[in-house]
């Protein structure tokens, strides 16, 4: 098995198992893009098609990868994307049976009915908001510094070809064929540091039945997720890294050795994986018994509400229906609200605002930036 | 300050932030001098269109409860403790909660139940000390 056929492999797992979990790591008031009140998250549908959801995405992930090992000889390299194509398009086709269920459900019995849905802030957060870790930046922007020492010391001796990618490809030498790499660290470290820090401008997901305690949760599973995109693009860096090694020369590997320079990448991946588990979206698997802080003795108050107060004990409060926002339950499209960025739907994360020119003016650099 | 409306309730959201800021300066937790998120912010914040908080803020202005300048944004003009009102301004909010008190009193409200709810909502007013509810 060749670097090539593995790196078009272990997508096929990875993204098998990915899907498989995803329900799990979401907020529990979101049930496969639909938004269902709090008390609403054991029913007997959404325990049903959760179970269906896992057991179908699991069998779709053996079965695609089982046809992934089999084939990695045949057909060329398009084939393994194919096949990762078909088991993503099949593990939506999976989400969208069970939203579409879930949905059903809750329209026919009127979930939201009676509930006061209500959206929530905290203005502390623009007050005293959390700071972006630059610290965790240094060790992708040092390996970039690393790649481009080395290179600089290696280029004289290169040969007048160099290989390109993993096919065994040669271009002619130059700068911008040497250095490639160097341009492809900076890229997904700008991409991705510029993209934390419009998210560290969004605003944060707070539920309106425990806002003070969503929000410190917010802030826990922000600073942890933005730790684990650093480290995910140091350890990019140092699989960009090794692979100029590689086209520079330093090193040669062959067989499975050459799969190596994958390892940092995938481990930066696992990483990324165990924090998503562990914190939740937003924070929602956080630990809900946190510190008692000032914020939190003054809202409880304050969620009790004017009616609250006025001695008819407080009322419960819902995060607002907002499905119809939500286009297929995944992509985010509101007029009204000016967010570049919000919190993603399904699984961890964020997601763009696609009403907001900004937001297609970002992809489109994005797109840009990549093809230059 | 925990900011919280209904997007999709009755009352106009631009009416339902302004509401939330003067109950957060009378509950102290927003004093004068304190200042408030930009208008872009707060219509980030809250998923509503910029507009509409600039029109809470506006009304607040007016209502002389918030200063609005280019360099330091939105800052809270009076609070509990900034002495009494004006006279004109008095008698108009007189006549608003006569209204008010007046649509429990038609719907059968008893007076003690009204005047409990009164006292219940004054209770959770910041007045400088000395100056409270009893």
């Amino acid at each position: 098995m060749t670097l090539s056929s593995l790196a078009a492999i272990v997508p096929v797992p990875f993204f098998g198992a990915l899907s498989c979990i995803t329900p799990a790591i979401t907020r529990p008031t979101l049930q496969f893009g639909v938004r269902i009140p709090g008390d609403r998250a054991g029913a007997p549908v959404i325990r049903r098609e959760r179970r269906a959801y896992f057991w179908r995405t699991a069998a779709i992930g053996v079965c695609w990868t089982v046809a992934a090992v089999l084939l990695h000889g045949y057909g060329s390299w398009w084939l393994a994307r194919i096949i990762l194509l078909l088991e993503l398009a099949a593990d939506l086709g999976c989400f969208q049976i069970a939203r579409k269920n879930i949905a059903a459900v809750k329209n026919s019995e009127g979930w939201f009915a009676g509930l006061r849905q209500t959206v929530a802030t905290d203005t502390n957060w623009r007050a005293d908001p959390p700071r972006f870790p630059v610290r965790w930046l240094l060790p992708a922007l040092t390996v970039i510094a690393a790649t481009v020492i080395v290179g600089a010391v290696r280029y004289p001796g290169l040969p007048a070809r160099l290989p390109v990618g993993f096919g065994g490809h040669q271009v002619p030498k130059s700068i911008v064929t040497a250095f490639g790499i160097v341009a492809g660290q900076l890229y997904v470290t700008a991409l991705w540091t510029g993209l934390m820090l419009i998210v560290y401008r969004s605003r944060p997901d707070i539920e309106s039945a425990d806002p003070a305690g969503s929000t410190r949760r917010y802030r826990e599973y922000l600073n942890a997720c933005t730790k684990a995109v650093l480290t995910l693009l140091a350890l990019v860096n140092v699989t960009l890294l090794l692979s100029a090694l590689q086209k520079w020369q330093v090193y040669k590997l062959s067989g499975i050795a050459s799969a190596l320079p994958l390892l940092p990448f995938v481990v930066g991946l696992l990483i990324f994986a165990v924090v998503a588990v562990r914190v939740g979206q937003g924070g929602t698997r956080l630990s809900r018994v946190g510190p008692v802080n000032i914020l939190q003795a003054r809202l409880s108050r304050v969620g009790a509400g004017p009616s609250g107060r006025a001695g008819q004990g407080p009322q419960p409060r819902t995060d607002r229906d907002d499905d119809r926002f939500w286009k297929a339950g995944l992509i985010y499209v509101n007029r009204d609200d000016p967010a570049i960025m919000v919190g993603a739907r399904f699984g961890v994360g964020w997601t763009f605002n696609f009403a907001n020119p900004a937001a297609w003016l970002i992809i489109a650099g994005i797109i840009w930036a990549l093809s230059a | 300050m925990l900011l919280s409306i209904e997007p999709d309730g009755p009352v106009p959201i631009y009416q339902q932030i302004r509401d939330r800021i003067v109950e957060a300066i009378a509950e102290g937790d927003q004093p004068a001098g304190s200042g408030l998120p930009s208008t872009r912010q707060l219509a980030v914040d809250l998923g509503v269109n910029f507009h509409t908080v600039n029109k809470s803020y506006d009304l607040l202005r007016q209502e002389g409860l918030l200063r609005i300048s280019r360099k330091s944004g939105a800052v809270v003009q009076r609070d509990p403790g900034s002495g009494p009102p004006d006279p004109s301004w008095a008698r108009e909010w007189a006549d608003r909660l006569r209204t008010l008190l007046a649509e429990a009193a038609a719907h059968g409200m008893p007076e003690q139940d009204i005047i409990r709810q009164c006292q219940a909502a004054v209770a959770h007013f910041a007045f400088p000390a000395g100056e409270g509810a009893a």
